[in-house]
Order: structure tokens, then C-alpha cells, then sequence
């Protein structure tokens, strides 16, 4: 009997899905399932708090093109 | 105001949400197969891959019936009718 697991699908580019996984290395606490270079399966419940990180790290990333020293939580 | 559009064009462009349900761990390619095929006909279906054997479907209910219905015809076949 196969698996439904209840989750979002996210189609993004792979530079979005890259930062995805940067978010999601620190907690393993976003991503259900890695499926291909554009492709992943988040919790439902923390889209929200995705979508928001991700625009910090866009904002970081765009606004300051400082070095990456002061890594913060 | 810039934030805000930024926040339209990574919803709007650059990420595709869809909310549903992931299918996996099937048992055989036929067994993915016939299931995939009936998710795709009923129109549920957003993405798929064949090589890992998982699919995406916007909907879950149509594809647990056919699954259950499945399971059934499977008993009574074993159970001879």
C-alpha cells in the first residue's frame, strides 16, 4: 500500500530551491521530501514561515552584498 | 513597497505553491503505474516521476477510493469471488 503524505508542493527556480534547502539544513524542520532541482514537498504548516525567511534571505543577499561573516539565527 | 513586490514575484514567478498530497512507496512500477494513470484521468495530478515511483495529486479522495476498491477486488479474488 503505497504513502499519501499531506504537504505542498513547491515548483521554484533552482536558485529558490537552493536557499530552500539552506533554510531547511538547520532544523530539517520544512522539507518533506527533496524531489528534483526545481521541485520539493513542504509542511503545509510552515509555509508561512518559508516563504518569510526565504524573502530575508533574498533581502540579505540583494540589499547588502556583504561577506558572509555575521551569520545570525 | 519594495518588499511587498518582491513578496508577489517570489509567490507570482519564482515559487509555484500547490497544496495536496504526496504519493510514494509503492509496492511495484505496475502498482504506481495503474495509480498514477487514474489520478491523472480524475485530473488531480500536478507532477510526477516515474524513475522514483511519487506523485503529486490537489486532491486525495478520489485516489483512496480507487486504492480501497483495489484492495477489495484483491481480497475477493483471493478469497475466490
Amino acid at each position: 500500500m503505497p504513502k499519501a503524505v499531506k504537504g505542498v508542493l513547491v515548483e521554484c527556480d533552482e536558485s529558490i530551491r537552493a536557499i530552500i534547502l539552506k533554510i531547511d539544513a538547520v532544523n530539517h524542520d520544512f522539507i518533506i521530501e527533496d524531489l528534483d532541482d526545481r521541485t520539493l514537498v513542504v509542511k503545509e504548516t510552515k509555509l508561512p514561515e518559508l516563504k518569510r525567511r526565504l524573502e530575508e534571505e533574498l533581502r540579505d543577499t540583494q540589499d547588502e552584498p556583504k561577506d558572509s561573516g555575521s551569520e545570525r539565527d | 513597497v519594495v518588499d511587498q513586490i518582491r513578496l508577489w514575484q517570489i509567490e507570482g514567478e519564482r515559487m509555484k505553491p500547490t497544496v495536496g498530497y504526496l504519493f510514494k512507496d509503492f509496492a511495484s512500477g505496475q502498482e504506481y503505474e495503474g495509480i498514477c494513470k487514474y489520478a491523472e484521468e480524475v485530473g488531480v495530478l500536478v507532477w510526477k516521476n516515474d524513475a522514483k515511483r511519487m506523485f503529486f495529486v490537489t486532491r486525495v479522495e478520489q485516489v483512496k477510493k480507487f486504492l480501497e476498491n483495489k484492495a477489495k477486488s484483491a481480497a475477493a479474488g483471493a478469497n475466490g469471488g
